[in-house]
């Protein structure tokens, strides 16, 4: 099932947690939303999931509205745990099988031994990673088609994580559609196919992982000279920013990686590098405010 | 199919050129022969680890190069031709590998002949005296 959100804005009070966000989310994949604190990640999920009421835009289920028949096929683990101190595992097992029509409690209690979980502890007990591994050993018993799941390795030791992650990429081969969010950048770039990276409440950047990576490069050269010109390189559409120091210039380029070199080289510069961007660096870029195309090219003046 | 196929994710290089890569060379290196069967689009994203259609996209583009097929219902396997592709693979490699050296050794201002007089020396390195 496609997911479709377009426009969605959510105030609060005077701050937009969420302001314009427009984002395409295909069926039977992994989708990773990345962004730093306060980004507006959770409160898109709780739009998603009508958990919070949308001041504006839409939210699409394969063409439609959310329908009590589509939310009973989407498990959700929120961020911060919702589980019930006073009761025990096999109690929030029990109260999940009660509420959702496909739940398999044999599923959830064969999902908790492999994270390793003792089914009789009361939640109160239990570690901040115990608790995001009940609720996500819950949310995939529920043979759900919409996994939505907001930082589902938070806490867990790094077996655990692999884990979840394995679960993730299980449901998308059975055609099912995961949207998850996290911090660990490299669990993403591992398992998710699309991402959208959220800055103050917009998408700031979004594509396949794979696709970021052939096109997104860092070209750098080096001028013998401390007097040189760009010659208007960094103000090429594909230059996304253009970093300077002393001799050394750093482009960021969002396609045509190669030609940017040779544009470099013409104008004069030595050991020309195209360098790969994992997608820590890609996100990083995305996120931080940074050097401007357009304050280097004032530096370019005043030089 | 060789259970050495691994993935870095956090390699700037994307993870559907690493899957190919990496198939290409397992077939030049005789681990993959012709006819083999691979593992299906679903086992080898569990096995890595990474999503299926990342998986599903290295496979496409090994089919389009002619370096597997895959039978609706059965599965792919390396083509029957694999064996004869291996040494034109093995020069895809070698030339790969060249490609970043040269560009490299271009790229810090060294000249053709400067470049000749490294490669016989490294030849040497590699190779016997004999072997032209």
């Amino acid at each position: 099932m496609s997911i479709t959100i377009t426009n969605l804005r959510k105030v609060y009070g005077k701050a937009a947690a969420v302001d314009g966000l427009s984002l395409e989310i295909p069926g039977a994949s992994v989708f990773g939303l990345l962004g730093p604190n306060g980004a507006g990640k959770t409160t898109t999920f709780k739009c998603m999931l009508d958990m919070a009421r949308t001041t504006s835009g839409e939210i699409l289920y394969d063409g439609k509205r959310l329908e009590p028949a589509t939310f009973e096929r989407i498990a959700y683990v929120p961020e911060r745990s919702v589980l019930y101190d006073w009761m025990t595992v096999e109690e929030h097992v029990e109260m999940n099988r009660r509420a959702f029509k496909n739940f398999q409690a044999p599923r959830a209690f064969e999902l908790l031994a492999t994270f390793n979980i003792d089914r009789r502890k009361r939640a109160r007990t239990l570690s901040k990673g115990m608790k995001t591994a009940v609720m996500v050993a819950n949310a995939f018993a529920r043979n759900a088609e919409i996994l939505v799941l907001d930082e589902p390795t938070g806490g867990l030791d790094p077996i655990n994580q692999r884990h979840v992650l394995s679960l993730m990429i299980n449901e998308a081969a059975k055609g099912n559609s995961v949207v998850f969010s996290s911090h660990q950048i490299g669990q993403v770039e591992r398992a998710a196919e699309h991402i959208a990276v959220m800055d103050r409440g917009r998408v700031v950047l979004q594509g396949l992982v794979d696709d970021l990576k052939a096109d997104r490069k860092i070209v750098e050269g080096i001028f013998p000279d401390v007097r040189f010109t760009l010659d208007g390189i960094a103000n090429d559409p594909h230059v996304a920013r253009a970093d300077r120091t002393e001799r050394i210039v750093r482009l960021l380029v969002t396609s045509g990686a190669d030609a940017i070199a040779s544009r470099l080289t013409a104008a004069g510069a030595v050991g020309v590098r195209v360098l790969d961007l994992n997608l820590e660096d890609i996100f990083l870029y995305a996120v931080s405010p940074g050097t401007a195309t357009a304050d280097v090219v004032a530096t370019e003046s005043s030089s | 199919m060789p259970a050495v196929l691994t993935v870095d994710p956090r390699s700037g290089v994307p993870i559907y050129l690493q899957i190919i890569e990496q198939i290409k060379r397992s077939i030049a290196l005789g681990v993959l022969q012709a006819g083999e069967q691979l593992p299906t689009v679903k086992q080898l994203a569990v096995d890595l680890t990474v999503n299926p259609n990342t998986v599903a996209r290295a496979y496409r583009d090994l089919e389009r190069d002619e370096v597997i097929a895959t039978a609706p219902g059965r599965g792919s396997f390396v083509r029957a031709d694999g064996a004869t592709e291996s040494p034109k693979v093995a020069a895809e490699i070698g030339g790969d590998a060249l490609d970043v050296a040269l560009r490299e050794a271009k790229s810090v201002g060294l000249s053709r002949a400067e470049v000749r007089e490294l490669f016989e020396t490294a030849l040497g390195r590699w190779y016997d005296d004999l072997e032209k």
